[in-house]
């Protein structure tokens, strides 16, 4: 097969380039199907149990996505001036369309129950715009004496509102968004004049993020992509020096991004945030085989003379070595199938196809483009090459036999790094929030601070209590339960407020005792509490009741409003309910159990911890068996799997060590960096292999590896670990941490392979008898 | 000249006609019919009400409860509702006193509080005991406070209808509402409510509409909130008018004891 395929292409190679570029042309009109995803809920299949379950909450309790708008005046919200612009604004904000006005929350849409002269007065805080003092006082005394709305509508220092903006649907989340900035933008700042210049305002809330989010990744893809692409040009220009050489490589990187990306839209998988990364990993890894291909082609062409004997010879020699690099990093990636996180598996999967790609189009592509590269022209280049030199030449063989010499020191080293490493993952903290994909001066962290700083929370978790029956949670015990649980969650800091059916019952009761401070209680009859919720739907909005309360009060929901979304902080609260639920079990058949996005967050964090490491043993597996394949010995393959072995725990343990949370683009570097760390070790064991074979002394041998060989590892690692950089000035985290992260691990991964192998390989026995056939 | 004075009496007839049908009531004329047709018919009136609750879901609740109305002079009426179902509910009862220039008065009794609160709620156009109805729907929306305009002539359900749109003068819940009147009846067959955002968001129907002591009456009506999803549906049985109700009926004596006569305990 190896035969006909290189022999086909070099004989035909119009055929071959037509074909491939009918296939890349089927592939590239599957681009304007793409779809942006950009919903963390998407880090869990649509099955998985919690998804559904949280599904299910937002139907049955008629929950919909929130834009939250905060109004902050360090000199105090509660002022006229101010007070009449938020209350035209809140009615312009109504009419947007897709806004679902009926549930949106604020001092302006939102009715205070309060009692007076016997009369029990539902209405909205800013019916009336106050106009004197008096009013205004009474406003704030309405305001801050309804604990239902401090915290939510109105921070308990009076110097901030928000405006919680449900929406109709997701994709509307920009332009409403928009819109209610230039509404607030008219109001605020049209008159420099007036005391409100003080006001600020902030946008904030998961659908902005989002957006915000799907329109950076674009960023991502058009300007940050590009560039990586123009860096490996450069690198290989560099390297060769020559357009002819170099411009057939960069074609079959780009035919294979389009495939790949193509055959991903094909299928109908979304553009996720991590497949938006397959663009810049695929770049520098399929130009890896072109690169050993183009350098063995250089060489070996002056002596030859002739473009297809040069080419048929370099690839029957590399085909083996090539395979193999290929297949181990394809299962690297392709390992991420068993992360369990389905944005992840897509994006492993398709860079594993890609590579097999790329490696495919080495052998046909690229000897086919070969060809139609003139003799004369191929001659007057290659024979004018200078040899290889620079500080590489110098400083690579005094590396080699420093590593040979010192083979102890470097061992006990390797073996420090390894206990430091493993101190450090035993310290790793695994934390995720998506808020935090955004840089820190980025505006939606900015209002993500600042409404944190003055409100309950913009974190919602939310809490099911489940009875068996209809009118479950009207039982007094019930009610009271709820009570004490929002008060012990409550004492959680992390936990900035709490809101269930629970607080209206007593809200009520209270009122209608005249606001007796006895009466802030759930009343411990059940047809009271019934008769005081039915006294709320038919006096307020019949709404209001519903995001606490399901149809036949059989399931009430508790909305917990965090300060933070770390995932780390989501478990401690559950923690903090789990010792509460110890402490005080719930009434006989009470079910609970969380929900919310912070929550689902959480569970896919968890899910990665687990899949990730899954991954990590899988494919390190896998590689292992490979090695042992491919190098015909058991002491060799184990040798091969050392040095990505140290990189990975000794970076992973810097993590820990620094402090830096484990998240999910830095869980997904493990398996990627193993699947193209082990070509380093590839290269330099397969030539050691054929030395020893030969029966090549030792030092000899270690010798000759640090010549062509190692400079070949070496450019690789140069070229991957720079063709990731660009990515640390990417505009969101997830990609800087990768580009880091990742250009970390080259370089670690490349350095244990210099220093390790020839350390240890003045260690290994005599080969045996037995000859196993060369490899390359 | 018999003969003569006939073809006189008939063509002055025949021109009448003609004038009457050229010249279709106002539409003014017609919502003023309509508001009496619909919310002031008979003098007073009593109902057992059935009044279904149906969350976007599907979920229903069902509320049985007895109504009683009263027209008490110059457009004012008073309203006395009474819950059956559900169980936990039974007793409370709400009197309502309705004038279209003000917000209307509400007093309801919380028997497992022994509690009579006056509710003083933001407005008209607030949910009517919890459904998808305003208070405005059930006891009529003053004439005064739209403009209105005939738009067409349309068959609802092969019933011919005037079609007329209101455009509110202040603020309210809706800024269009297209309403076919029934020209025989001047019962609304079908209304459509805008709201701010222009959008269709609130659609009544009245599915059944028959002779009551000969009063034609809408006995089962339906709110779709489009928007939301969730829908109110009311079935109207053992409808009397003019049955005699009294004002002390609508008093807070009897919003704690429940005048038998009228109102059966279960």
């Amino acid at each position: 097969m190896k035969n006909a395929l290189i022999d086909y292409s070099i004989r035909n190679p119009k055929t071959v380039v037509s074909l491939t570029l009918l296939m890349t042309a089927l592939f590239a009109v599957q681009f304007p199907k793409a779809r942006i995803d950009t919903d963390p809920e998407n880090m869990l299949a649509a099955q998985q149990l919690d998804r559904v379950f949280y599904r299910q909450v937002k139907q049955e309790f008629g929950i919909r996505d929130l834009l939250v708008v905060g109004l902050v005046d360090e000199g105090g919200i509660l002022e006229t001036p101010t007070l009449e612009k938020l209350a035209r604004a809140a009615e312009q904000v109504l009419a947007i369309p897709g806004v679902v006005a009926e549930d949106v929350v604020s001092l302006a849409t939102s009715d205070n129950i309060t009692a007076s002269e016997g009369t029990l007065v539902v209405r909205r805080f800013l019916d009336n715009v106050p106009r004197t003092h008096e009013a205004l006082a009474q406003l704030r005394q309405a305001v801050f004496g309804n604990s239902f709305f401090v915290g939510k509508i109105i921070s308990a220092d009076g110097k901030a509102t928000a405006l919680y903006v449900p929406i109709q649907s997701k994709d509307l989340s920009h332009s409403i968004a928009g819109r209610i900035e230039e509404i607030l933008e008219e109001e605020f700042r049209a008159s420099a004049s007036d005391t409100s210049n003080g006001v600020r305002f902030f946008i904030a809330g998961l659908p902005v993020a989002e957006e915000t989010f799907g329109h950076e990744m674009f960023v991502q893809m058009a300007v940050v992509g590009p560039a990586t692409g123009m860096l490996l040009f450069l690198l290989l220009w560099l390297l060769f020096r020559r357009w002819t050489l170099i411009l057939p490589a960069m074609g079959l990187m780009m035919v294979t991004i389009i495939w790949t990306m193509g055959a991903m839209i094909w299928l109908g998988y979304t553009v996720h945030i991590m497949s938006s990364m397959t663009p810049i990993f695929l770049m520098p890894i399929a130009v890896l085989d072109s690169v050993h291909v183009l350098s063995w082609f250089s060489d070996r062409y002056p002596r030859l003379r002739d473009r297809r004997q040069t080419i048929a010879a370099v690839l029957r020699d590399l085909w083996r070595p090539c395979l193999f690099t290929s297949v181990t990093s394809a299962v690297g990636f392709a390992s991420l199938a068993l992360a369990g996180i389905p944005p992840v598996q897509v994006f492993g999967v398709n860079i594993a196809f890609g590579i097999m790609v790329a490696w495919l189009l080495t052998f046909t592509l690229l000897p086919a483009s070969l060809t139609f590269i003139r003799e004369i022209t191929l001659s007057r280049h290659l024979a004018a090459r200078a040899e290889v030199s620079g500080t590489s030449a110098r400083f690579l063989p005094a590396l080699g036999s420093f590593a040979f010499r010192r083979a102890k020191w470097v061992i006990a080293g390797a073996t420090l790094l390894i206990a430091v490493g493993v101190i450090g993952i035993w310290q790793i903290r695994v934390n995720d929030n998506p808020v935090r994909w955004f840089k820190a001066n980025h505006p939606i962290r900015v209002a993500d601070r600042v409404l944190n700083e003055h409100f309950g929370g913009t974190y919602e978790a939310y809490l099911v209590v489940e009875g068996g029956q209809p009118d479950d949670i009207k039982r007094p015990e019930v009610m009271s339960y709820l009570a004490r649980l929002q008060q012990a969650l409550e004492r959680h800091p992390r936990v900035g407020k709490t809101s269930s059916v629970a607080d209206i019952v007593k809200r009520i009761n209270f009122v209608l005792h005249g606001e007796q401070g006895a009466f802030d209680a759930v009343p411990d009859d059940q047809a009271a509490i019934a008769q005081i919720l039915f006294l709320f739907s038919i006096s307020g909005d019949p709404n209001d009741l519903d995001n606490f309360l399901n149809a036949d009060a059989s399931k009430a929901n508790v909305w917990v409003q965090m300060k933070s979304g770390d995932n780390r902080d989501m478990s401690a609260v559950e923690a903090a309910l789990a010792a509460f639920m110890r402490e005080q079990p719930p009434p006989e058949g009470l079910q609970l159990r969380w929900s919310g996005l912070t929550y689902i967050n959480r569970i896919w964090q968890g899910l990665m911890v687990s899949g990730m490491l899954r991954a990590v043993l899988g494919s390190f597996a896998v590689v292992f068996v490979l090695m042992v394949a491919l190098l015909r010995s058991l002491r060799l393959g184990v040798l091969a799997m050392l040095p990505l072995t140290v990189a990975i725990v000794f970076c992973y343990g810097l993590l820990g060590l620094f402090g830096k949370d484990y998240d999910m683009p830095i869980a997904v570097c493990s398996t990627l960096s193993l699947g193209l760390s082990v070509d380093f070790a590839i290269h330099f064991l397969t030539k050691l292999h054929a030395l020893r074979r030969q029966g090549t002394d030792a030092a000899r041998a270690n010798q000759e590896m640090f010549g062509e060989t190692v400079r070949a590892v070496w450019r690789n690692a140069i070229v991957i670990t720079l063709t990731f950089l660009p990515l640390t000035f990417a505009p969101l985290t997830p990609y800087v941490t990768v580009g880091l992260f990742f250009a970390t691990l080259m370089v670690g991964s490349a350095a244990a392979t210099l220093l390790l192998l020839p350390a240890f390989a003045r260690f290994l026995p005599k080969p045996t008898g037995s000859n196993p056939q060369p490899v390359s | 000249m018999h003969t003569m004075k006939t073809q006189i009496v008939l063509l002055r007839v025949g021109l009448g006609l003609a004038s009457a049908m050229a010249h279709p009531p106002s539409a003014d004329e017609i919502a003023t019919k309509s508001l009496q047709a619909f919310h002031y018919a008979g003098q007073d009136m009593s109902a057992r009400v059935v009044m279904t609750l149906v969350s976007k879901g599907g979920q229903q609740r069902v509320r049985e409860l007895t109504l009683l109305r009263r027209n008490s002079g110059e457009d004012r009426q008073k309203y006395f509702l009474y819950f059956h179902r559900p169980a936990e509910v039974r007793g409370t009862a709400l009197l309502v006193s309705t004038e279209p220039a003000r917000d209307a008065d509400r007093w309801l009794f919380v028997p497992a509080l022994n509690l009579v609160q006056r509710i003083a709620a933001r407005d008209a156009e607030s949910s009517f005991v919890g459904s998808d109805f305003s208070y405005q729907d059930v006891s009529g929306r003053p004439l005064e406070a739209d403009t209105r305009t005939l738009l067409r002539e349309e068959a609802v359900e092969g019933k011919p209808c005037y079609v007329m749109e209101s455009v509110p003068k202040g603020r309210a819940s809706f800024t269009r509402k297209l309403s076919w009147i029934d020209r025989a009846t001047f019962l609304p067959l079908k209304e459509e409510f805008y709201d701010a955002q222009r959008e269709l968001f609130k659609v009544f129907t009245a599915d059944k509409v028959r002779e009551v002591d000969g009063l034609p009456t809408a006995t089962r009506r339906t709110m779709k909130n489009v928007k939301r999803g969730h829908s109110t549906e009311v079935v109207f049985q053992q409808i009397k008018y003019n049955v005699g109700l009294t004002e002390d009926v609508f008093t807070e004596r009897s919003l704690r004891r429940p005048p038998g006569q009228w109102i059966s305990g279960d």
